[in-house]
Order: structure tokens, then sequence, then C-alpha cells
């Protein structure tokens, strides 16, 4: 079974973004960047499945400028077998990503495809569903459990309140909660053997997508900062404050 | 000649660097100092996991084949960390030493095939340190006599337990008895191998010391960001910037001395000694600057147990004194400042020609 993970080069978690002065975008001038931990954690879902002898193969797909290789080589590092870029320039929306990841689908036939719940720095959540749309086939969003199971996979999903499992026919699509597992590190034999594993590019071109923008940043800003808090003379006063003020009663 | 490090190099750095980060925090530190040995066992094997101690270890007997160039990326990052563990020199000293001689000892080879794997910790001792690091967990020992260099199992060496400013750091004098049958090197080749081992020794220390000035500049500067008098952070007053601003240069400027430093003691060790004292020492003065400035900065704040800033300054305090102390390296380097051959310049930089 081939197993197709998406991996998306995010600035890492760690980083305390900041707005750029002009307010059109995120700030990434020497901001240490990473792979979205979502798609790590789908990395090492589809790493494991192949150690447990269900998949036969991990190609990892990246979308995004030559920079990404970096991120490809990572998920090579942490056991995938062989990268694709698809080549774009500039910020891409999740409906285009979904187009492209369905040309690489297309190209690759893989029976599982496993993504990111969403990234960390749009925080969409949309791609795994346009695919899924786009398609065709079923999806387990939100896993915290995944279990292959001859040509069905049985997906554990974390739902409000409580946990659903779904059993979806082969081919399918997965996107990763946080418990699903615990990504490893990549150790140092395997960052060798990454370097020479295969990596494919195609262009949008190459896999017939037109890429199309619909949407159009107008402002980045900061979250407003907290204001300092005051101490009430009297719960009259907190009443009235409440009341007035903040307009919460 | 253009010197940069490889995609490779960079990557490793990168993922060793959030392994450490994650992993090796000052709670952690703290933690480990709680235990008997003062070392935590499951970490060294999980870092065993990762290849970290198989890095310098010839492939034939397990390791990966890599040089000290490849590993000092790695010991700059153990710096950043205060790692407890002796990664640095059972990996970078000990370990090419007995490469060294393990085609003519086989005891050599099984140990190396050891500290690939993670089963072995390899202390050693120097005449440039009067103590040796870690011999309470060490299962072989490499110590020397005269020009000689032995190697012993723990059990054949009775070691006593000395103070250290730095709790993290474990150190011990040994009594010992050589033989022919612990002998692995004496006479030219010995002498040859200590000075190998040495600047090896010191050139980890000194990638150590910047790793652990620029965490406490880090440290130093978030303080200082979100402490507040007069309705203002303290950070944004000249005097304090300006301290920062120092240490900041001082780090910058012996980086590439750090790295020239790697590159002579894996492409051409004979001509090591005097770029491996220039690194020693301007990691020392980086190092030492950056823990006074932030105990200064941090105010009386910075000098407590609560803060963690401690556990790095006292590191630095340590490690500075370690394989070879300051004066020693100032000494050799003016010794080859005055050289009427010194390969000096900056087309010598990377230069490898033989000196006459």
């Amino acid at each position: 079974m081939k197993v197709l993970v998406a991996v998306k080069r995010v600035v890492d978690y760690n980083v305390k973004v900041r707005a750029k002065a002009d307010g059109s975008d995120v700030d990434l001038n020497n901001v240490k960047m990473a792979i979205n931990p979502f798609c790590e954690i789908a990395v090492e879902e589809a790493v494991r499945l192949k150690e447990a002898g269900v998949a036969t193969e991990v190609v990892a797909v990246s979308i995004g400028d030559k920079s990404c290789q970096e991120q490809i080589r990572t998920a090579l590092a942490l056991g995938a077998d062989r990268g694709i870029q698809v080549e774009t320039e500039g910020s891409v929306e999740p409906l285009v990503v979904a187009k492209l990841l369905k040309g690489v689908v297309e190209k690759e036939q893989p029976q599982l495809v496993i993504l990111g719940k969403q990234s960390i720095d749009g925080d969409n959540n949309q791609t795994g569903q346009m695919l899924g749309a786009l398609t065709g086939m079923a999806q387990g969003t939100f896993a915290s459990e995944v279990a292959v199971d001859g040509d069905k996979v049985n997906v554990t999903r974390e739902i409000d309140g409580g946990l659903q499992t779904v059993g979806l026919n082969l081919p399918a699509i997965v996107t990763t909660d946080l418990r699903l597992n615990e990504p490893r590190y990549a150790s140092l034999p395997n960052i060798m053997k990454a370097k020479k594993k295969p990596l494919d590019v195609f262009t949008p071109a190459d896999l017939g997508v037109e890429v199309t923008s619909h949407l159009t940043t107008l402002k980045v800003e900061p979250p407003a900062e907290r204001q300092a808090g005051i101490k009430v003379e009297s719960v009259a006063d907190l009443v009235d404050k409440l009341k007035n003020e903040a307009k919460v009663i | 000649m253009n010197f940069t490090f490889s995609e490779e190099q960079l990557l490793f750095q990168s993922n060793i660097a959030d392994y450490l980060q994650k992993e090796v925090t000052p709670e952690a530190v703290r933690a480990t100092w709680e235990t008997d040995t003062g070392r935590d066992e499951a970490r060294w094997q999980q870092m065993a996991d990762l290849g970290l101690t198989a890095m310098l270890v010839p492939e034939a007997y397990g390791g990966l084949g890599l040089k000290e160039i490849d590993f000092i990326l790695l010991a700059y990052e153990c710096g950043r960390v205060a790692l407890p563990e002796p990664l640095v020199s059972t990996a970078m000293v000990a370990t090419p030493l007995l490469a060294s001689v393990a085609q003519d000892h086989p005891q050599c080879a099984e140990v190396l095939q050891q500290i690939a794997t993670g089963e072995a910790l390899v202390a050693i001792g120097h005449t440039a340190s009067d103590f040796v690091c870690d011999a309470h967990t060490a299962d072989f020992l490499l110590l020397p006599q005269g020009d000689e260099i032995h190697l012993l199992p723990r059990n054949a060496v009775h070691y006593t337990a000395q103070p250290s400013v730095d709790p993290s750091r474990r150190l011990f004098t040994v009594d010992w008895q050589a033989s022919p049958q612990t002998r692995l090197a004496g006479g030219k080749a010995g002498v040859k191998l200590l000075a190998a081992t040495l600047n090896r020794g010191a050139l980890g220390v000194a990638a150590q010391l910047l790793g652990l000035a620029q965490t406490m500049v880090d440290m130093t500067v978030q303080y200082t960001a979100e402490r507040k008098q007069f309705g203002r952070a303290i950070g944004s007053n000249q005097a304090l910037k300006h301290h920062m601003a120092n240490c900041a240069v001082s780090i910058e400027f012996a980086l590439p001395v750090l790295h020239r430093a790697a590159y002579t003691v894996t492409q051409q060790a004979c001509l090591a000694d005097y770029p491996v004292s220039h690194a020693k020492v301007s990691a020392s003065q980086a190092a030492l600057l950056a823990a006074k400035n932030g105990i200064q900065s941090h105010g009386a704040m910075g000098y407590t147990w609560e803060c963690d800033l401690h556990i790095f300054m006292k590191r630095a305090w340590a490690l500075d004194k370690s394989w070879g102390h300051n004066g020693f390296h100032k000494n050799r380097l003016h010794q080859w400042l005055l050289n009427p051959a010194a390969l000096i310049g900056a087309d010598k930089t990377f230069g490898l020609q033989q000196a006459s």
C-alpha cells in the first residue's frame, strides 16, 4: 500500500511571529522555518504504518518554492521513501493546494493520503476536506487513531465531547490531530540516508492545475495587547462595570 | 576558499537542537542534579539511538565515520542547553583517540563498537586537567602517564569525588596502576596522541562555551525585555543594550574562529595548536563576558539559585579552566604569532600548507 503524506513549510512553532510594519503579511525575515507540527504527525503515522508492514512506500509531498525541499528532506529523514515538490511561488491558498494534491494523487495513485488537520500559520483547516471533495475519496478528519484493516481503514476522530470511529473504504484521506502519535526525532544515519533518496519536482502545469488566487490579504496585525486590570471597591462597582463598561450582563 | 557547512550538517544541527531544547530543559538539568550519579541514562541511550555517540566512530566499528568538523555544531548545541552528560568528551575527544590505535589493540575496537551503540561511556584524563570528569559512570577510562596512554576498565581505577562550582560536573581524582596490558601508546606516538587529544578537548570546550554564551545572552535579552522599571522595559536603556551588544559581537567574532579550528583539526591536525588555542581563548572571553553582563543585567536576581542563568554561568566558569587554562592557550597563541613562518592572514585562514 502506497501512502502519500503532505508536508507544509511553516514558521517554527517556538517562534513568536511579528507582523510586517506595513501590515501586509507576517515578517518571515530571519525566522526559523520547520515542518508544520500536524504534518510531522502525519509523516510519523505513515512511517509507523510502513514499519508495521502495512504500507510499502511512503511519499512526502510539499508545495512551495525551493526552500520547501528542506521540509521534504526532513520527512525523508524521518522515514519517508521518496519526495515530491510541486514548485509554486508566493503563498498558495487551500483550494489550490487541494487541486495540486489531487494532481499528485492521480499521478501516484496512493491508497492512503495523510495530511495534518491544519497548518499553524493559516489555521484554515480546509485542505484535507477539499481534497476529499475533489477526489471523491472517503475522509476521516481529526484522527487520534488510525487502523488499517484489509481494504478498509478505521479512523478514530476527535469530536466535540468525545471520540467517533468511522470505517472508510480505501483509498481514503486522513487528517491528523495532535494526539495521534508523538513524532520521533530524525537520527543522524537517517539524515545521511535522506540525501540519497529521490526527490521529484513538478510544476502546477505538469499536474494540469492553474494557480489562481481567490483570496486577498487585506491586513495583518498583532492581537490587541491585554489591558492591565483594576481593583474595584465593592461588589456594586463590579456589577456596574460588568453592566455598563464590559456590557456582559 | 568559501567555507560553509553543508545542508546535511545544518539539518543535523537543527534536528539535534530541537531534540536538546525539548529534552534538556533547565528543569531537566536540575532534576539530573538530584540523582545519585548526576546523569540520565535514558537520555544517554536516546542520544545514542539518534546516532550522536557513533558520529566519530569509524564505519568499520559500527559508526558513521564522520569527523570533528561534523561534530562541532553539535558540541555548540550541547553548550546551548548545558547538557550534563559527557557526550562531547566521549564522542569527540575519546573516540578518535581509540580509533587511532584500534588496529593494534582489539580491546579498543570493542570499546568503539560499544560507544557507537551507547553501551559504553569513556572518561578521559589529560595532563592539562587535574581531574577526570565522569569517572564514576564511565565504563572505561583513558588515562595518561608521562608520554603513555592507558585504557582501563572502571573497576581497575580508584576514584575520589572532588567538588565543582558547576553542580552538573562530576569531578574525580583517580588512582590507578599502569601495566603493559593497559598501555595503548607511548614514546613519540603517545606524545602525538596526547597533543591531538588536548586539541580536540579544547575545541569541544570552545564550542560549548559559545553555546553557553548565546544562551546567556538570549536569557538576558528576554529578561530585560520583560522586566519593567519606571514604566518601561529595562532593556530599552542603552546601558543594558550596550552590555548585550558587546556580548553578541564577542560571540559573532568567536564563531568563525571556532569553525576554522574545527576545520584544521579535521584536515591537518599537526597545524591545529594555534587555531584551537585561538578558538578556546575567544570562546572563553565571549562566555565569561556573557556571564558577567548577564548577572549585571539580571540585577540581584541573576545570582540566585532560582534563576536558571546560574546553570549556564557556572558551566562557563568551569569549562573556562578545563582542557588548558587561559594562560596556557594564550601562550601557545603568542608563540605562533611570533613564529616567522606562521600562516597568518586572510588568505591563510584555511591554508593547509605545511609551516616550515
